[in-house]
């Protein structure tokens, strides 16, 4: 059987959640639970790892939402440093997490806006342009869900993960994708559909927390 | 028929054609399998984002920093949220115990048999070893102008005496440490253990007035064996 490095991942750099193995559904979500109350009681150790699993999800939402590195990289900072100090206010569950974040990352990113606003005078111009709000509202949220999925297949076990890039992102057939990485087409298929409920699942569990 | 699985349903979504004839029928009529299929087929459509941008390195120690680092003076009061940790008795007896023994020698230095501070005025010009005051603060809570106690420092023979009475400090788990914050907002020294009830004596080294550790702070530390300051603060005050 051939893995095809696809796309190529940045190993982490910190912390011990690199997924090697396939991991159950349930280990997984115990897994970001029991870190979630690691978190809650304050051990510092558990800050680090959910910094080193979702800071990239929350800095290329601030990103996204900010068009601005510099923007960008002092929302990732008060969403983390806030995150910890109201850490108190989670409650773990499998989702709570990264769901948690983004909502963090929403106002963060909302008080940078206001801000902007206020800095150029433009305020009275924001806010008498009805709608605009719901209008960054919509297309954040469309942002945080793509990079949840990104996120989800990231963290995928291969051959499940590249399968699935293979399919959503490269476009591939399915008798394709069975040939590029030496296994049968039902085996393919199957991966897909486990895939597609896993990242199903992802969403609307951060759908169900950030509300 | 009772309703399609979800892994037949996530195939329709993938590809109707792959699906059998008894699915893709139920699914046109069950409202709640076609739900179903339309959330997959939404799912499958947020697929297709860039690979995650991870922050630069410096972000993670700025965060790390700031997590450890005090709550800075001028902020708004820490939330005093601990949880209580579940210490053993035996443990914490002997960090009582340690926190006596530390409380005691700090007290000692300097003071000589000096009476118990409740023996003398409230705010003194002269105390009983004839130091002179030279700054003195009330105590507040942080998040309330509830009294305290209050702080003094004397200056005797080139040597200052930190002094503090406070009071109704609570009874959280843990002990009661005094620092010196410098009015800068980005320095801090612990001077010591408030060990016997809530009054202290501590001998300072003059430069730290001098550079402007005049911010009298005491709070309420966990006996994990962490030095830094808990970043709960119980009690403040500025000597001037
Ligand atoms: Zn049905």
């Amino acid at each position: 059987m051939t893995i095809i490095p696809f796309p190529a991942r940045s190993p982490r750099r910190y912390g011990d959640l690199v997924v090697t193995q396939p991991m159950a559904l349930e280990d997984e979500a115990d897994d970001v639970r029991s870190l979630a109350e690691r978190l809650v009681a304050g051990e510092e150790a558990a800050l680090e790892a959910v910094y080193d699993r979702w800071s990239p999800l929350v800095h290329t939402y601030a990103l996204r939402a900010l068009a601005d590195p510099h923007d960008a990289e002092d929302v990732t900072q008060q969403v983390f440093v806030a995150a910890w100090r109201s850490r108190h206010t989670l409650t773990p569950s499998p989702s709570a997490l990264p769901a948690w974040l983004i909502g963090i990352a929403r106002h963060k990113v909302a008080d940078v806006r206001a801000a902007r606003a206020r800095d150029a005078d433009r305020l009275a111009a924001v806010v008498s342009l009805p709608g605009a709000h719901e209008l960054h509202q919509s297309a954040d949220e469309d942002v945080a869900e793509q990079l949840v999925v990104r996120q989800a297949v990231d963290e995928m076990p291969d051959p499940r993960r590249t399968i699935l890039f293979l399919a959503f992102w490269e476009e591939h057939s399915h008798a394709e994708i069975a040939e590029r990485v030496g296994l049968p087409l039902g085996t393919v298929k199957s991966h897909l559909r486990r895939g597609l409920i896993t990242l199903h699942r992802q969403l609307e569990g951060v759908r169900h927390e950030s509300r | 028929m009772s309703h399609a699985e979800p892994d037949q349903l996530a195939g329709l979504a993938l590809d109707p054609d792959d699906a059998s004839e008894a699915v893709r029928e139920h699914a046109q009529t069950c409202p709640e399998c076609a739900a179903l299929v339309a959330a997959f087929t939404g799912t499958r459509r947020r697929a297709g984002a860039d690979a995650l941008v991870a922050p630069p390195a410096h972000v993670r120690d700025r965060v790390l920093a700031d997590v450890r680092a005090p709550a800075p003076p001028t902020a708004p009061p820490p939330v005093v949220v601990r949880e209580r940790r579940g210490v053993p008795a035996w443990l914490a007896a002997v960090a009582a115990a340690l926190a006596l023994v530390a409380g005691i020698g700090l007290g000692r230095i300097g003071t000589g048999e000096t009476p118990a501070p409740e023996a003398s005025d409230p705010t003194p010009v002269e105390t009983d070893d004839g130091g002179e005051v030279v700054a003195a603060t009330a105590l507040t809570a942080l998040d309330s102008d509830a009294e305290r106690g209050e702080a003094s420092v004397t200056d005797r023979d080139d040597v200052i005496t930190l002094r503090v009475r406070a009071r109704d400090l609570g009874d959280e788990d843990g002990f009661h440490e005094v620092w010196l914050i410098n009015v800068d907002g980005k320095r801090m020294v612990g001077v010591g253990i408030l060990a016997d009830g809530d009054d202290g004596e501590f001998k300072v080294p003059r430069h730290l007035i001098d550079d402007g550790y005049r911010i009298v702070d005491i709070s309420v530390e966990p006996d994990d064996g962490d030095p830094t300051h808990s970043g709960v603060s119980l009690a403040r005050g500025e000597l001037a």
